[in-house]
């Protein structure tokens, strides 16, 4: 079992009498990628301004390397690179100039690294330009380089996929995978974005209203939903439908020329299926148990309310 | 992590924003202006003697009081002036006689009023507000340095940027002023310490001081008074976390400052109210203290009071309080 580097224990939060945050618990693993999936004012931004210590919780505590926040703030931090909400720097200076402002607030050394992240995050060549000039893609990545100056054990990144387009945000989940895989470093990845989380994430939390609805690997989440569905490649396709749906809704998909039919069947019954789809003539080419898609499987536990 | 980097990060702050060149530009234009005006002003009333002039001056204030038409706080000015004109006549002194040095003096003494609390206010208003406004105020306060520390760095920076703005104030006043009425005359003696003791003018108080002393002095006095500005300024902006509000808020303070004296001279507690301190320099070296029993030692007192009280609360709050921006 890989050491805890980042824990949420019981985190709640109140805003006046609305409860924001209830009862928040997770454990974030050594070199993993751990996401944070909830709808906008689900409370993930709340959370993350309690993990690093923006605010204090009503109750609860955050522990980074076992070391308290709310009594060991500086000691705590110094493992922690953060973004919240969204890649603020500082405007009016270069992007060089920010690097060098907030190593200044870091054990010494850490801004000899500076020339490696800028080339890790492809910034390299606009470093010395006014991050006015910087795109929001540019600006996150700086935000990225900015929170690894300190060469952290936990990234704490909120939505860092937020207002990119689709290369950016290609760039910051290829980015996010190397740091987990080749450095070690834990992530923490906050969105709203199903899809982000299915591909840049090991394990994750579902937070709805200000509760965690589950916590789990990605895999093990898609598979709950999973377990009755086939995908079978067979013809003649609609002989093959009329016969699966005698063990659940099947249809298919683009008519006979792909031979595609999605059904429903219950996993202990499969077998049986099969030999029907035998016994009636019809050819099978594949079977299939697909993932169903994260929006499915939060569909599935917030009871249909959709993201 | 160091304390020196940190101060060093906040003064790069404020040295690249464009308010550090604004102000710049504001005391180097507001200083020509007044010079200019002023040496046409002395161009024009200048050319009599001045014995004859200052004679003028004291028979006019006599016919205003026998005219008994004057408010009687006006008209406790008027006889301190009668006599401090009496006085310096008699020792066959002029009173406006003015040199570079001289000028650079008197610049402290009236932009104590408004002119360097409003460049403190400029510097001090938005130096945790900005950082709550631009949301960089999310990573300062995420890194491995306590809330107190940075905040104490930003009173440093803040610190070093007022006194270098009274120093550049008081360089720039004598610069400019040595253009207009000649450098030399820093060794001549002023006459310091007039002080109303009530109706009456008290001789005993006055002494005569080189021109460089109390200069040095009255910059002093006006340093210290910034920095109390400054202070107050920062919790303001601690506590509104927007540079407009917190601006507005400590400008608004500064004109009611200034207008409070004059329209309710009877209200004596209004000396425990840090704006009415502000001139430390005149209270020092010249006019009376507008409010009775007002002295300098008791504007230092509760402007440094004010001051401890507004940094304490700004800490307290500035650490304790969530960030939700």
């Amino acid at each position: 079992m890989p050491e805890t580097v980042l824990s949420a224990e019981n985190l709640t939060k109140r805003f006046g009498k609305r409860e924001a945050v209830s009862d928040v618990s997770f454990d974030v693993l050594a070199g993993e990628v751990f996401g944070f999936l909830g709808p906008n004012g689900a409370g993930k931004t709340t959370t993350i301004r309690m993990l690093v210590g923006l605010a204090r919780p009503d109750r609860g505590r955050v522990r980074i390397r076992g070391l308290d926040l709310a009594h060991d703030f500086v000691r705590a931090m110094a493992h922690v690179g953060c973004i919240v909400e969204s890649p603020d720097l500082y405007r009016y200076l270069t992007g060089r100039e920010n690097l060098v402002h907030f190593a200044r607030m870091l054990p010494a050394g850490a801004a000899e690294r500076i020339p490696e992240l800028a080339r890790m995050v492809a910034l390299s060549e606009r470093l010395d330009d006014k991050v006015a000039t910087y795109s929001l893609g540019m600006r996150q990545r700086l935000g990225i380089a900015q929170a690894l100056l300190g060469n952290p054990d936990v990234l704490i990144l909120d939505e860092p996929a937020n207002g990119l387009d689709p290369a950016g945000i290609r760039e910051i989940r290829e980015l996010v995978r190397y740091l987990a895989a080749e450095r070690g470093i834990s992530v923490f990845v906050s969105s709203h974005l199903l899809s982000e989380i299915e591909l840049m994430c090991d394990r994750v939390a579902i937070i709805h209203r200000g509760k965690t609805l589950a916590t789990g690997p990605v895999r093990e989440l898609l598979a709950r939903l999973a377990s009755d569905r086939v995908r079978v490649r067979a013809r003649p396709a609609a002989r093959a439908a009329e016969v699966l749906s005698a063990f659940g809704p099947a249809e298919t998909e683009a008519g006979d020329a792909e031979g595609i039919v999605d059904a429903r069947v219950d996993v202990e019954r499969v077998p049986e299926a099969l030999r029907a789809l035998l016994e009636a003539g019809c050819d099978v080419y594949a079977v299939d148990r697909p993932l169903p898609s994260l929006e499915e499987v939060f569909l599935d536990i917030t009871g249909g309310e959709t993201v | 992590m160091r304390f020196p980097g940190l101060v060093e990060n906040e003064i790069l702050k404020i040295a690249r924003q464009r308010r550090f060149r604004v102000v710049v530009l504001i005391l180097m234009a507001l200083i020509g202006l007044i010079v200019f005006a002023q040496s046409r002003g002395r161009d024009r009333f200048m050319k009599k003697d001045w014995r004859v002039e200052t004679q003028e001056r004291m028979a006019n204030i006599q016919n205003w009081l026998r005219g008994g038409r004057m408010p009687a706080s006006s008209q406790r000015w008027a006889r301190f002036e009668l006599q401090r004109l009496q006085y310096h006549l008699e020792r066959d002194i002029n009173p406006d006689a003015i040199s570079g040095p001289l000028f650079a003096r008197a610049f402290a003494n009236a932009s104590s009023y408004l002119l360097l609390p409003l460049l403190a206010i400029v510097f001090a208003s938005d130096i945790v507000s900005a950082e709550f406004q631009q949301g960089t105020i999310k990573l300062l306060l995420t890194r491995p340095v306590g809330r107190a520390r940075v905040l104490a760095s930003k009173l440093a920076a803040l610190m070093l940027a007022i006194t270098l703005t009274v120093l550049f104030g008081g360089i720039v006043a004598y610069l400019f002023g040595g253009v207009a009425y000649g450098y030399a005359g820093w060794g001549a003696p002023v006459l310091t310490g007039f002080r109303a003791g009530g109706e009456t003018f008290d001789p005993t108080a006055v002494r005569s001081i080189v021109l460089w002393k109390e200069t040095v002095l009255v910059y002093g006095l006006a340093w210290f008074a910034m920095l109390c500005v400054g202070a107050i300024a920062l919790l303001t902006s601690v506590l509104l976390r927007s540079t407009a509000a917190s601006m507005g808020t400590m400008v608004a303070a500064l004109i009611a400052g200034s207008i409070l004296p004059r329209l309710a001279p009877s209200w004596e507690s209004q000396k425990f109210l840090f704006v009415t301190n502000l001139p430390l320099p005149d209270y020092y070296s010249g006019s009376p203290p507008p409010i009775p029993g007002l002295t300098i030692g008791l504007a230092v007192a509760v402007l440094a009071a004010w001051a401890a009280a507004a940094l304490a609360v700004a800490f307290a709050v500035f650490v304790r309080r969530d960030v939700l921006a």
